[in-house]
């Protein structure tokens, strides 16, 4: 049916906030299966790099193999060059082997304590054999003096004579294999809120009877014009569905006193990346990812509708 | 020890269609699509797109087992449709939507670091 009748929408963003490892944004004209959709994909489907296989040489640390191996394999890597590179399993450059160019990056780590002084080993440590995959920097830019500052992600503290030297391989994955492949330390939206208040009804109430049902929500949803009395609201998306204006407005006998509805094609999306993907692209590499499994349940060509069962009245029944 | 692979979850086993279609032997104008190695998001934006299709008189999906990784898509149209077609469609205007989200988006991050 291409280009027939079309029943697709078209969906329409405002971003509010936009950091490298945040977004906030506003999504509408689109339904919650969507916005459910992207949220799933942008936590388990986006393809990230992380360290998948260690091979130490040595560790006289107070960490085993597997302590160490596992911290290694959570650290987030910088990994712009995910969507390109080829999943380890797929790859015929290296027939499976997962260490080839391709499909892997190599990382190394020699570090020895060789002071009094107890000795950090962290994500800085590591080496990588492609500059474009390399631990995240997760230091602050404004503050640029402080000597807590511009330090990695502890791996193991060594003390004096103690050695840690090991080969690692990073792998491209998704977070639906293992959570150190997921790129999104969180992604969650919200209905945006429709809140009307029954003036009429609020009218009825002293100011102290305001008051205590302003005071009613966990959150600061309502206020009380100073000028005015009336009571109005400051902030409807400080409002948490937890529905404690309503219970307390029937406490005091005046059910319908405010209608609070979740508006069905609205959210407000907030998106917070680990750093190995920045948030405004993981939001687009989300999309390309959901695009390229619609590609991947489309119909066959050699798939036939068989309507041999119902033969002529079959035909008869389609008006063919 | 016997756990499945965490892979299969997501790829499709040699020799196993993405998805294979199977008409309803008692119903006309319905049919029952299996989708390899999909859940709820593919599922869910499916079904309610289809139910976006005035011509679409039953869409829904359900996932038979947690350890069988697939979903099965049944559809019933009227006589002006088929599910094959309302099939297609809903793929083809989910895809539409999803090319204008991305445009949206990607005018929105030139606009706000313009403003910014």
């Amino acid at each position: 049916m291409e280009g027939g009748v079309s029943y697709a929408r078209m969906p329409r963003v405002k971003i509010r906030e936009l950091k490298d490892d945040y977004a906030k944004f506003e999504l509408r004209d689109t339904d919650a299966s969507i916005a459910n959709a992207l949220r799933r994909v942008m936590i388990a489907e986006v393809p990230t790099v992380a360290i998948d296989l260690v091979e130490i040489e040595v560790n006289s640390s107070v960490l085993n193999d597997e302590f160490i191996a596992h911290r290694l394999g959570l650290i987030p890597l910088t990994s712009e060059r995910a969507m390109s590179m080829r999943f380890s399993r797929d790859c015929d450059a290296c027939d499976g082997d997962g260490q080839c160019e391709f499909c892997s990056v190599e990382f190394h780590l020699r570090v020895k304590c060789m002071t009094d002084q107890t000795l950090d080993v962290t994500s800085k440590d590591l080496y990588s054999s492609d500059p474009t995959v390399s631990p995240v920097d997760f230091s602050d830019p404004s503050a640029t003096d402080s000597p807590d500052n511009n330090r990695g992600i502890i791996i193991v503290k060594l003390r004096r004579g103690q050695e840690l030297k090991l080969r690692a391989i990073a792998r491209k994955g998704i977070g639906k294999d293992h959570a150190k492949w997921s790129p999104a330390a969180t992604v969650t939206f919200m209905y945006e809120p429709e809140i009307h208040i029954n003036e009429d009804l609020m009218e009825t109430l002293t100011l102290e009877e305001k008051r205590e049902w302003v005071d009613s929500s966990p959150t600061r949803v309502f206020e009380i014009d100073p000028v005015t009395q009336q009571v109005m609201v400051v902030d409807a998306e400080a409002y948490t569905y937890d529905d404690e204006v309503l219970k307390k407005a029937e406490a005091m006998g005046k059910p319908g006193l405010v209608e609070i509805i979740a508006r069905q094609d609205s959210f407000i999306f907030t998106v917070e990346s680990t750093g190995a993907v920045k948030a405004s692209q993981l939001v687009l590499n989300a999309i390309e990812i959901l695009k390229q499994k619609l590609d991947a349940v489309r119909l066959s060509e050699d798939t036939v509708e068989a309507d041999d069962q119902f033969g002529e009245l079959g035909a008869h029944m389609r008006g063919g | 020890m016997n756990a499945p692979d965490r892979y299969e979850r997501f790829v499709v086993p040699e020799g196993t269609k993405k998805v294979s279609y199977e008409r309803d032997t008692k119903i006309i104008n319905a049919a029952s699509f299996t989708i390899e190695r999909e859940e709820h998001t593919i599922g869910n934006i499916l079904r309610m797109q289809l139910h976006r299709d005035p011509n679409v008189l039953f869409a829904g999906y359900k996932l038979p087992h947690p350890l069988q990784y697939k979903i099965i898509v049944r559809i019933h149209t009227t006589s002006q449709s088929s599910p094959m077609q309302a099939y297609n469609q809903s793929v083809n205007d989910l895809d539409r939507e999803l090319d204008h989200l991305k445009s949206a988006f990607e005018a929105e991050m030139l606009k706000f670091s313009r403003d910014y």
